[in-house]
């Protein structure tokens, strides 16, 4: 059926192809409308064209060419066959449509044009009419129906440039293309006033005819111009549809019963509700009063009055609580108009205003005006107020204790030395002789001769009271003497001396000294000799040297007088005789073990008793009436018993050094001077620790010693070449303590090379002193 | 294993905070904490031992005790504090959005003491806290009454606002009536920093200063938020002691407040006091006694006034306003606070005790019967204030004083005394001679004096409630060379110079030897050339009268050597006499004035006497331990030093006298 329809319409084209090769032969003008009207045809299939020739065979040559035509149609791109199809086209197709219905009305002028035509009819072979067409040179600018026309190839450039020009650019081939005939101004009139279908106004770029929009095509515009989707039918505001509650529901969800508390009133908002209430009670919500209202209200409210202090009740002050001391009152300086005298000086002035102001004693210098009037603003009051505020809250308090009380309360109430009286106040006699230092003085037990040994290494006897040199002897001439003591009793009259490891125990004859005693002198001192000599010398291990050597010191010295010399290990410093005369202990510090030496006179023996000191050993003492033995060292006293031969006490004086120690005769108390300035005063029944600690001297201590003739005194040598004297009571009853009072300072030594007074002894009955001094003088006061 | 120390958690460091823990611990800022403890009087301790109480390697300064800090904790006030801190910030955070409504109405719920003067919460717990007792409070008044006085003397400025200013002067105004009505003023004292008033409370002696009525400078960095702290404290606890002390002498407390007249700077005048059940002004006798109308209450019903009162007192024996204060006239002496009461034996045969008085004189009378005038030079705040606290019922002054006088007509015939303080012109002196007379200044113009009333410059007044009498008005007439003004508070001690009594009295007797030495010598220098050679080294000895100090110090030197010249002299004298004795003559002595002589003998002696002191001082200071010796040079020192300071006082003194005597 369908090839039926093809052929059907194929004849009836062949009619109109016959009829307009009529009409126009030599018009080229209508090519491509013929091509374009057959262009509509040619989407057919090939196969169905070839079918149709096949049918048709008859005009099978005229349709092969045709078909050759058509295949380069088809080749060709159709949008072009789109663009070229211009205004033109479409008039020209409008033109030539009038024209093919001509053919139809009127067929017989196509006949009569036969000799015009390009095309000859002949018989085919069926007898049939065939027109056979000239060959078409199908040259480059031949009618093809590809070109579309002529189209403009001015490219994108506005029209108007060729306004000037009668053409409107250049086709393909560039040829002119001309302006399109514009109606005459008739027909342009009657085009304004008839506005044609869809027309805008606007002019085709490409073709430069007017271009109009179709009614669809200015609605889409308009749509889009409006911001509107293009597509008109699109809705964009449909009516909701309630898609639950637009159906009704005939049955339940569920089948429980209402809760009970959607029956009760909520407790949470009773709870709210209460909050709201109690804070209206309480007068936390307040209605709604104007700002000035209640500002008025406020201050009104801050004029409450009441006694604070109702119910009052003391309570004790916390002890922690300093409260903050007041400013002290004004004085007289701060008046306005002060007496004259409280006013600065010149040089005050200048001084106040030269030192720092935090360093100030007072904050103002006084002044004086003399009439009230007259009187400024204090400038720095605010500051000081400030100041005040900043010390209240800023200043750590601390609670200080002031002594306000006389300082001289302080002093212990001593008696006044008149009433202590006798002691020794001036030189009385000055003893020179001597070179260098007087290591030692010692007075005799009858208190008339004078014994000194010096640096220069001999021992001198002088009279006491007159100061005459009797007696003298070098012992050494390297060695100084560094100690010379008499023997304690008054029947002989002996002195011991050291000088470097040798002690020499001597008898000074002098006019005083009667024969008598003198032999007896001598006789306590040969004694020993005898002793020695009937061999009851204790045994010596062998190759262990003897602790002392006993033996007579030559005849230069016997002529002199010195008897006996004992050699020891090391230098002897300090001689301590026993009471009753027959023993001495000597020390030598540097001894070590050997230091302490126990002598006796009348055996000629000489004993160590330490197999081993604890220290440096500084001096060792008899005690005046027991038989107990003192050893000083460094630090501590050691007391032994004698006869049971132990240790008694342990005595600690504190001191760093102690430089010597005397025993009061009562044997109880004991006196320490230390070489760190001090002086202590044991009482050895009391404590080990020390009863007074006196320090007086700037120097350091050297010698002590009580009085042992009945006063109740003592003294004290010192490197600042000073003596002090002290009253030191020991009272018979056990439970009193001593008293000490100073009573003295004696000053006349000289102080050479920081040495001052080295030794002191007293007179063994009156209250006369005896002092060595460095400055090569021996002193005595009284 | 014993349990391992650590440090910082044992002995003194439990017991001491630094300032930064603390601060951490109450979490609040340091502003706050600084607050917080000028309120409840906390102040940094000092420890023992620094180094063992801190916890830190770095030196602490301020440390706290743990317990104060513990206590601080419990503090409402804390939570006040951050109420306010959480405030601000909801005000910042509203205000940062842009919330300007809900800032404002969050503003307005905010305590800003700083600008309105008040806050939102109360220092009552504190001051109760504080002071447990209502007579501590009064100990504590010192710093107090200063700052407020101080303060109400401010400028106003945004530290400190206008309005803190107004409470504290009126909170003065108030303090004063108080003073003026109880009459418990003692004493008060114009010093360079402003006056000095002491008052006598329920005995306690309160002492405070008031600057002077001058804009105040304000000088250096001052921190007005710690002074306003102070004050802000100061100013609750003066209200409520102002509240007791007017309720405990039958006054109803508020007094009324005229802001009318202190607008005029009526001052005292703008407050008027009522009683606690009656009516009354203050002011009210003064008034009608200006009026003239003198009118004793008629003696009838006075009698059955007393008649009624008695039976009320009988009856309630609370202090309650005597009726007749209404009626004005003597209520004064009849006031029940006011009087003493007079001991007197009720059977014969007891002891007779003395009668409990403060002073001989009753301050309340001292300027009773006596009107005055205060010229528009003189300060008029602090006389009417003293004047009336004394007992002056009328003070008229000049309008430009202020509102509040009794009269502000000079030419006022019951005025009595007028205080000037202005001088005396010149022609008008060089025309009289004597300005002091006051008959003979009243002719003319500018001097313009009325008879019959005591002119006076105003220390007079400041003299006589000082010396408890009036003073003698001509030593200060105007124009008259002033007396020195002399401080009240001073106590007289021992040692110490004290101007008010002649030289004579205080000098010790070396100071009076050398003086008339000085003296004998410079008659013997105008009179004499020829001069003994140990008497001239004497002479210059006592020409360094001023360096004083130095003499001190080398005493003992100058004593030996004086001792030794001693010696040599007798030897010398001694050869002289042998020499004479061999020749045959008379012994020749050197001239010496005998006067001069004893002195000098004298002086020596006392020397001699001074080293046996000292050595006696020498010896006895031997015998004290280290720890009480180094006490009493400590005191030796300052001792030393106070007396120095009297002796250059004396010094000086001698020295003004003499030329006073040498001028005249």
């Amino acid at each position: 059926m369908k090839a039926k329809l093809v052929e059907k319409k194929r004849k009836s084209r062949d009619l109109e192809s016959d009829s307009e090769s009529d009409d126009e032969l030599g018009n080229g003008l209508f090519d491509g409308v013929l091509s374009a009207s057959e262009d509509e045809e040619d989407y057919i299939p090939s196969d169905q064209i070839e079918e149709d020739e096949s049918e048709s065979e008859g005009s099978e040559g005229s349709d092969d060419e045709a078909d050759g035509d058509d295949d380069d149609i088809l080749s060709d791109d159709i949008p072009s066959d789109i663009d070229g199809e211009t205004d033109m086209d479409k008039l020209r197709r409008d033109a030539e449509e009038l024209e093919i219905t001509e053919p139809f009305v009127d067929p017989k002028p196509k006949d009569e044009d036969t000799e015009g035509r390009n095309y000859r009819i002949e018989k085919d072979a069926n007898g049939g009419e065939r027109y056979v067409y000239e060959e078409i040179d199908p040259v480059y600018d031949s009618d093809d129906s590809d070109a579309q026309g002529p189209a403009n190839t001015i490219g994108d450039i506005p029209l108007t440039f060729y306004d000037s020009y009668p053409h409107i650019g250049y086709d393909i081939n560039g040829k002119k293309i001309m302006r399109p005939a514009s109606g005459d101004a008739l027909q342009s009139l009657l085009d304004s006033i008839e506005v044609p279908k869809g027309w805008t106004g606007l002019t085709d770029i490409n073709t430069g005819n007017p271009l109009n929009l179709t009614d669809e095509e200015l609605e889409l515009v308009r749509r889009v111009q409006m911001g509107l989707v293009p597509d008109g039918l699109h809705d964009p505001h449909p009516d909701t549809v309630e898609w639950f509650t637009s159906k009704q529901e005939t049955m339940p969800l569920s089948a429980a019963p209402e809760p009970k508390r959607r029956f009760l009133p909520s407790k949470n908002e009773a709870k709210q509700v209460m909050k709201l209430v109690r804070a209206i009670r309480e007068g936390r919500i307040l209605p709604y009063k104007p700002p000035e209202e209640r500002q008025r209200e406020e201050e009104e409210k801050e004029e409450v009055h009441f006694d604070l202090w109702q119910d009052e009740e003391p309570s004790a002050p916390n002890p922690m609580h300093i409260p903050a001391p007041k400013l002290p009152p004004p004085g007289y300086e701060m008046s306005y108009n002060p007496p004259e005298e409280y006013l600065p000086s010149k040089e005050e002035r200048e001084q106040w205003e030269k030192t720092d102001p935090e360093e100030r004693e007072k904050d103002f210098l006084p002044q004086k005006f003399n009439s009230l009037r007259k009187v400024p603003a204090w400038g720095t009051l605010v500051k000081e107020r400030f100041e005040r505020c900043m010390d209240l809250y800023l200043a750590p308090r601390v609670r200080k204790n002031r002594l306000n009380i006389d300082p001289n309360s302080l002093l212990p109430k001593l008696p006044s030395p008149a009433e202590l009286k006798p002691f020794p106040t001036v030189v009385q006699t000055i003893f020179r002789g001597h070179e260098g230092t007087v290591r030692s003085v010692a007075i005799d037990p009858t208190g008339v001769a004078l014994a000194t040994g010096g640096s220069d290494g001999t021992v001198r006897v002088w009279e006491l009271l007159t100061g005459r040199q009797v007696w003298s002897v070098k012992l050494s001439s390297e060695d100084p003497v560094y100690t010379v003591r008499w023997r304690p009793t008054k029947d002989a009259f002996i002195l011991a001396a050291s000088a470097g490891e040798d002690i020499f125990l001597m008898v000074p004859t002098h006019s005083s000294v009667t024969p008598t005693l003198e032999k007896a002198s001598r006789e306590v001192l040969a004694a020993g000799f005898g002793y020695a000599a009937n061999g009851n010398t204790p045994a010596v291990a062998p190759g262990k040297e003897p602790a002392g050597k006993w033996s007579r010191p030559g005849t230069r010295l016997e002529d002199e007088g010195v008897l006996v010399k004992i050699t020891v290990r090391s230098t002897v410093k300090v001689i301590n005789w026993h009471r009753k005369g027959d023993h001495l202990a000597t020390t030598s510090p540097e001894g070590q073990r050997s230091s302490v030496a126990i002598h006796t006179l009348s055996k000629h023996l000489t004993q160590i008793p330490f197999r081993k000191l604890h220290g440096i050993a500084q001096t060792a003492a008899f005690h005046p009436s027991k038989p107990i033995f003192f050893v000083a060292t460094m630090r501590t006293i050691r007391c032994y018993d004698l006869q049971k031969l132990e240790l008694v006490k342990v005595v600690q004086p504190g001191a760093k050094w102690i430089s010597s120690i005397d025993i009061h005769p009562g044997g109880d108390n004991l006196i320490v001077g230390s070489y760190d300035r001090r002086l202590l005063w044991h009482d050895l029944d009391l404590s080990n620790r020390p009863y007074k600690t006196m320090r007086f001297h700037p120097k350091a201590i050297r010698a002590v010693r009580f009085h042992r003739g009945g006063f109740p005194l003592f003294a004290d040598a010192s490197d600042d070449g000073s003596l002090q004297i002290f009253h030191g009571k020991v009272p018979n009853d056990q439970l009193e303590n001593p008293t000490i009072v100073p009573v003295k300072q004696l000053k006349g030594h000289k102080v050479v090379n920081q040495v001052g007074v080295v030794d002191i002894d007293w007179h063994p009955r009156e209250p006369w002193l005896v002092s060595a001094g460095a400055d090569g003088t021996a002193r005595l006061w009284m | 294993m014993a349990k391992i120390k650590r440090k910082g958690q044992t002995g003194q460091a439990k017991n001491y905070m630094t300032r930064t823990q603390a601060v951490k611990k109450l979490q609040i800022s340091l502003p706050d904490f600084r607050k917080l403890c000028i309120w409840k009087g906390i102040y940094p301790r000092e420890p023992r031992n620094k180094k063992k109480v801190s916890k830190s390697a770095s030196a602490s300064t301020t440390f706290y005790y743990t317990k104060d800090i513990q206590y601080l904790q419990h503090e409402p006030l804390l939570q006040k504090f951050r109420d306010q801190k959480v405030l601000e910030k909801k005000i910042s955070r509203a205000l940062g959005r842009g919330d300007v409504g809900d800032a404002a109405r969050l503003e307005r719920n905010a305590a800003r003491p700083d600008q309105t003067g008040k806050p939102r919460y109360t220092l009552n717990h504190v001051i109760r806290e504080r002071y447990p007792t209502f007579i501590d409070a009064i100990r504590d008044l010192d710093d107090c009454l200063s700052m407020l006085f101080l303060f109400a003397n401010l400028p106003s400025t945004t530290a400190v606002p206008a309005k803190m200013i107004a409470r504290c002067e009126r909170l003065c105004l108030e303090f004063q009536h108080y003073l003026i009505t109880s009459h418990s003023l003692r004493k008060s004292f114009l010093s360079i920093k402003g006056i000095y008033y002491q008052a006598n409370i329920q005995g306690e002696d309160v002492l405070w200063l008031v600057p002077y009525k001058f804009n105040q400078r304000v000088v250096g960095d001052i921190d007005f938020r710690i002074m306003g702290t102070f004050v802000e404290f100061y100013m609750t606890l003066l209200s409520f002691v102002n509240y007791r002390l007017y309720t405990t002498i039958g006054l109803k407390y508020p007094p009324k407040f005229d802001e009318a007249k202190d607008n005029q700077s009526a001052e005292l005048a703008a407050l008027t006091l009522e009683g606690a059940g009656l009516t009354t002004t203050a002011e009210e006798p003064k008034a009608t006694i200006a009026n003239g109308e003198e009118h004793g209450p008629d003696p009838k019903v006075q009698a059955e006034v007393n008649k009624l009162v008695k039976k009320l007192r009988f009856e309630d024996d609370a202090e309650k306003p005597d009726a007749e204060m209404a009626e004005g006239g003597d209520d004064g002496e009849e006031k029940p606070t006011d009087g003493i009461d007079k001991f007197e034996p009720a059977a014969p045969g007891g002891d007779v005790l003395p009668q409990p008085t403060y002073s001989g004189n009753d301050p309340s009378k001292l300027f009773s019967n006596c009107v005055f005038y205060l010229s528009r030079e003189t300060p008029r705040q602090s006389l009417e204030f003293i004047l009336r606290a004394f007992g002056c019922k009328r003070i008229g002054w000049d309008s430009v004083l202020g509102e509040g006088a009794f009269t502000t007509d000079e030419s006022d015939p019951s005025i009595t005394h007028q205080i000037v303080d202005r001088p005396i012109i010149q022609a008008a002196t060089a025309e009289e001679g004597d300005g002091e007379d006051n008959q003979t200044a009243r002719k003319l113009g500018p001097n313009q004096r009325y008879p019959g009333r005591i002119y006076v410059q105003p220390q007079w007044v400041w003299d006589s409630i000082n010396n408890e009498e009036l003073q003698a008005p001509d030593l200060y007439a105007p124009g008259a060379e002033l007396p020195p003004h002399f401080s009240p508070f001073v106590k007289a001690t021992q040692g110490q110079y004290d101007p008010t009594i002649p030289l004579e009295e205080q000098q010790t007797e070396g100071e009076a030897l050398d003086a008339e030495l000085a003296d004998a010598q410079d008659e013997a220098e105008s009179g004499e050339e020829s001069e003994v050679e140990n008497d001239m080294d004497v002479a210059s000895d006592n020409d360094e009268e001023d360096g004083d100090e130095e003499e001190g110090e080398d005493e003992e030197e100058e004593e030996e050597e004086d001792e030794e010249d001693e010696e040599e002299e007798a030897a010398l004298q001694r050869q002289r006499e042998l020499e004479a004795e061999l020749e045959g003559k008379a012994v020749k002595n050197k001239k010496v004035d005998p006067k001069v002589k004893a002195k000098l003998d004298k002086k020596k002696a006392l020397e001699r006497q001074k080293k046996e002191e000292a050595e006696a001082l020498e010896r006895a200071k031997g015998m004290l331990s280290k720890k009480k010796r180094v006490r009493y040079e400590q005191m030796e020192y300052s001792n030393n030093k106070k007396s120095g300071e009297a002796e250059k006082l004396r010094a000086k003194r001698r020295k003004l006298e003499k030329e006073k005597k040498s001028k005249a």
